[in-house]
């Protein structure tokens, strides 16, 4: 693709026009190590991009893929610094380090040991998911997952990680005792009681390391320091590895409610001794979990000031043919309906949107369980009026039963959760953990094949699964921003095309399925971090759906069904979760270090090598300066030095320097500024002609709303909505039939490569665009219609969120150059659009302007074409 | 044979890929067994023809060319998919001149393999009407 620019390098050098023939060769040597970087930017992006789509379930991969992939990553990343480095002297040697140390923690990812940046002893709520469970414990793991992906209100809090747990007990010099107390307890010698005693009292004596402790007490100050004063309490719990997972330990561990932060520290210890309480001992035992296996890990949460609080089954597990969720709540802190100490209102509610009340019991609940004002907790007696009231309005329970049905659709499994209501009536889930009714789910189903077979099917195999999964709803369609505001909760929501705007919506669809888009898009990948059953680019959703059809979609064998297929929604409750497999957290988790792209803003002082945490922030360090690099450096010197360099002025507000590789310039052109026809290049010649054309730059000043100025504002960001010149960012390095334009619109670059002659086997054209200011709705949109517009000119278009590559080759010369005018058009068009575009209807609009434009342009210059 | 339900034995070293398949399979109505020892699946064949083989070529202990050898020995009529991490041209024209039916590369879609099973299985139940 980027090839054919050295046949031009070595004629030129042979032809050996410029005085000096090293200069050139050092010239030649400089573009080749930038045309590198090109190429690897590329396949880097390409690399990220699929292994994000292996996280959609839809493939079946095996730990040596993650293996492959990132060892192949790691080498192309390393290349691209290299290349960096040999264009600019080794400006960048901190790289290195970086890489390193971003390349380090995916090896030991790799090497099974969860890589916790720094072994942090705490981690906020914030920046967790259920990928860190082997760290952060079950409890944490899911909690976090519920916020952060599922989008419900959680307590705020931060995890005390197992490295915590680790270092104290080695630093203590704890393990071998324990390891030696517990042996005796394994031989007989010791009661249960006895050895939870042994270890109890020997982990209390024993002083948490220095850093850990500071590391407690900061993190718990930071958390109180979030809350209002009146609310600055805190709850401990356990998280222990393996709990709230297949096995749920449930009430083995101590739980401290009401702390005060500077209590944390000591309550750590405490929690963590519960570790060893007789009940677990033997509850480990007999689950025949090995001692060296466990590890804990705690949760510190700021404490609900619950008015009424209570567990919820999101299936009855009493009843599994009935579909029902059953609610108990009591007035006050719920750990006494957990641990069963007094009576509760109970309530069964349908699990299907909008949760029909099934049933109200309710009960007298003469006592409640609420905070000590010195610490702690005590039962009260409740008020007489609210001894014999309802604790939830009907209003409540439909809002638990739906956010329970959420929490469950994200892990597919049946959830038994702890939630509580305070008193401005807000609802926050505490703990949300599978309920275990695999077996049984799966056993009520015979022979699914059989079941399968017999429901009429809408739709088999027709586009790509981004998220798999199961869904069973009503179609609603959505075809614009109004119908959104429609939408029904637990809908199948089906839409003409793929876009993040979707995403407003989609955690509460039961499914979502798209007539176009593919499994890279922005909305694919957002199916993936909710989880909820996606099919995209099916290309008939749409016209065979009608809207408040009831179906089902099995986004696992990529069918729709008519009709609600119960069995397969049963079935698959009792299934294994593709997001329970070890490679699934595995992959999530190396993609963390991989995919996240932080540093943005390049003008920003923290765009630098140290900033960069992943691969994919170093691959756009590294890409941008090496666009630096040619313009401003030794590139940029040699080629003024040897007269190579221009400047390009077309009449319109876009500066463009030129560097000549041979023969890209009439001979006439002698002086430092090109005018348009002056230049031979024939990819570049069409290409300006396209860039020149009247009418194509909008002069009408753009209305920028308020939210988007300030999100520029924020990322210090200057020029994309300046206009005029464009810091002299572009770049044109150029031959006789090869151009590679580079420009600075907005943060990021748009690039162009081509090579055209008579040989219409040897032309090609490349564009890519990636990114630029306002949000990301507005920003695909900007792709969506540079995808349009280039796929309706023959181009191969690909969109992998905002980055949009389009290819094209092998046309006659004519052709080609009429594409190269067709970007220059689109450049021109394009440049503010996104901050234009404010609606979907926008796009088609702009799209059709666009061709009227782009008709009338061509007219202008050929009427023949 | 059961002329009812096709048979499927799976072969692969590393769980995940018989963990996942497995149900995929079942939910289109056939039986399937899975193995992550090519011993025991050696065993296993020993007792029971299977319709279709899927297996992975590269693993510990037997190679899956020895395994799927001794499948088409001992039944012929058995079509093998073959999966593997890393198809070198070599193997994978080996594997052709074995008799496989089919080929593919890992990562695989899940809906990729359904469709090649099938294919599979349709070869397989025009075989039975030829000799009906």
């Amino acid at each position: 693709m980027l090839g054919s620019w050295r046949d031009n390098l070595k004629g030129w050098l042979r032809g050996g026009r410029s005085s000096s023939a090293a200069r050139q060769e050092k010239l030649a040597e400089l573009f080749s190590q930038f045309q590198r970087v090109l190429r690897l930017n590329n396949r880097v992006l390409d690399r990220i991009a699929d292994m994000g789509t292996k996280l959609g379930g839809g493939y079946i991969f095996d730990r040596h893929y993650i293996e492959t992939a990132c060892a192949e990553l790691s080498e192309m990343v390393y290349r691209m610094i290299s290349a960096l480095n040999a264009m600019s002297h080794n400006r960048y040697p901190e790289l290195y380090d970086a890489f390193r140390a971003i390349d380090h923690q995916i090896q030991q990812e790799l090497a099974g040991r969860v890589a916790i940046p720094h072994a942090e002893y705490v981690m906020p709520y914030d920046s967790l998911g259920a990928d860190f469970v082997e760290v952060v414990g079950g409890k944490n793991a899911n909690l976090s997952e519920v916020r952060n992906q599922v989008g419900l209100p959680t307590p705020d809090g931060f995890a005390v990680t197992t490295s915590a747990f680790q270092d104290w007990l080695e630093e203590g010099g704890l393990e071998e005792e324990i390891a030696l107390v517990l042996a005796r307890w394994q031989r007989g010698e010791l009661s249960p009681e006895e050895t939870a005693r042994l270890v109890r009292e020997r982990l209390l004596a024993t002083p948490l390391p220095r850093r850990l402790e500071h590391a407690l007490r900061a993190a718990a100050e930071r958390l109180v320091r979030r809350l209002p004063p009146a609310r600055r309490r805190l709850a401990l719990r356990s998280s222990a590895v393996g709990e709230d997972g297949e096995l749920s330990f449930a009430g083995q561990f101590r739980s401290l409610i009401n702390l005060p932060p500077e209590e944390v520290p000591r309550g750590y210890r405490e929690v963590v001794a519960s570790l060893y309480s007789p009940e677990a001992l033997v509850y480990r035992r007999d689950k025949g979990f090995s001692e060296q296996e466990v590890a804990m890990a705690v949760a510190c949460q700021e404490l609900i000031p619950a008015r009424v609080s209570g567990v919820m089954y999101t299936q009855d597990p009493r009843d599994l043919q009935r579909e029902a969720v059953l609610i108990n709540a009591v007035w006050g802190l719920g750990g006494a309906v957990v641990g069963g100490e007094v009576l509760a209102d109970q309530y069964l509610v349908a699990r299907r949107a909008p949760y029909a009340s099934l049933g109200v019991d309710i009960v007298r609940k003469s006592r409640r369980l609420v905070p000590r004002p010195q610490g702690g907790t005590e039962m009260v007696p409740v008020p007489e009026e609210l001894q014999s009231a309802s604790c939830l309005n009907p209003d409540q329970v439909r809002r638990l039963a739906q956010a329970g049905i959420m929490v469950e659709k994200h892990f597919k499994r049946p959830q038994d959760i702890e939630w509580a209501i305070d008193d401005r009536d807000r609802l926050y889930i505490l703990q949300a953990r599978p309920l275990n009714l695999g077996p049984r789910m799966a056993g009520l189903v015979k022979d699914i094949s059989k079941v399968l077979e017999s429901y009429p099917v809408i739709f088999r195999h027709r586009g790509s699964v981004a998220q798999e999964g199961i869904g069973a709803g009503r179609v609603f369609l959505v075809r614009d921003e109004a119908d959104l505001e429609r939408f029904p909760d637990q809908a199948v929501l089906v839409a003409r095309h793929s876009s993040p705007r979707l995403a407003r919506v989609m955690r509460r669809a039961a499914a979502v399925l798209t007539d176009l888009g593919s499994p890279t898009g922005h909305m694919a990948t957002l199916a993936r971090e909710y989880r909820v059953p996606a099919i995209v680019g099916t290309g008939v959703a749409t016209r065979l759906l009608a809207p408040g059809q009831e179906v089902t979609v099995d986004a696992r064998q990529n069918v729709v069904y008519a009709g609600l297929v119960k069995e397969l929604t049963y079935y698959e409750l009792g299934e294994e979760s593709f997001a329970e497999t070890y490679e699934y957290r595995l992959l999530r988790r190396v993609l963390r270090k991989i995919a996240p792209l932080n540093l943005i803003d390049a003008s920003s002082p923290d765009f630098t090598p140290r900033a960069c945490t992943t691969f994919h922030d170093i691959t756009r360090f590294v890409h941008e300066k090496a666009v630096q690099e040619l313009i401003h450096g030794d590139f940029s010197r040699l080629s003024q030095a040897g007269g190579a360099r221009k400047r390009l002025q077309c009449g319109v507000p876009l500066e463009l320097v030129l560097i000549d590789l041979g023969d890209g310039l009439e001979p006439e052109a002698v002086g430092p500024v090109v005018r348009p026809q002056q230049v031979a290049s024939l990819p570049l010649r069409a290409f300006v002609e396209g860039l020149g054309r009247p009418g194509l730059w909008s002069t009408d000043s753009v209305p920028v709303d308020f939210k988007s100025f300030m999100s520029s504002l924020t990322r210090t960001f200057a020029f994309s909505l300046a206009g005029p010149r464009y810091l002299g960012q572009n770049l044109a390095v150029i031959s006789r039939h090869y151009a590679n334009v580079t420009l600075r619109l907005g943060y990021h670059f748009t690039m162009i490569d081509a090579y055209i002659t008579a040989e219409a086997n040897d032309n090609h054209a490349y564009f890519r665009f990636l990114g630029g200011v306002t949000d990301l709705r507005r920003r695909s949109r900007r792709a969506s219609l540079l995808e349009r517009i280039l796929a309706r000119n023959d181009f191969r278009v690909e969109v992998r969120g905002d980055l949009v590559v389009a290819r094209i080759k092998k046309l006659a010369r004519e052709q080609m150059e009429a594409r190269m005018r067709l970007l220059g058009y689109l450049v021109a068009y394009t440049r503010q659009l996104d901050v234009k575009m404010t609606n979907d209807q926008e796009v088609a609009r702009a799209v059709e302007e666009f061709q009227r434009l782009q008709e009338a342009a061509e007219r202008g210059l050929d009427p023949a074409i | 044979m059961d002329e009812e339900k096709l048979n499927i034995l799976i072969l692969d070293d590393e769980p995940i890929v018989v963990r996942r398949l497995k149900p995929a399979l079942e939910k289109m109505g056939y039986q399937v067994e899975t193995f992550t020892k090519s011993e025991d699946a050696l065993a296993r064949i020993e007792e029971k023809d299977f319709h279709i083989v899927i297996t992975d070529l590269k693993m510990e202990g037997v190679d899956g060319m020895t395994f799927l050898t001794r499948v088409k020995e001992r039944s012929p009529a058995t079509e093998v998919i073959v999966i593997t991490g890393f198809a070198t041209m070599a193997t994978t024209r080996e594997s052709f001149q074995k008799g496989v039916f089919d080929f593919l590369a890992k990562p695989f879609k899940i809906a990729e393999m359904q469709q090649t099973v099938q294919r599979a299985a349709e070869k397989v139940r025009q075989g039975w009407a030829r000799r009906d």
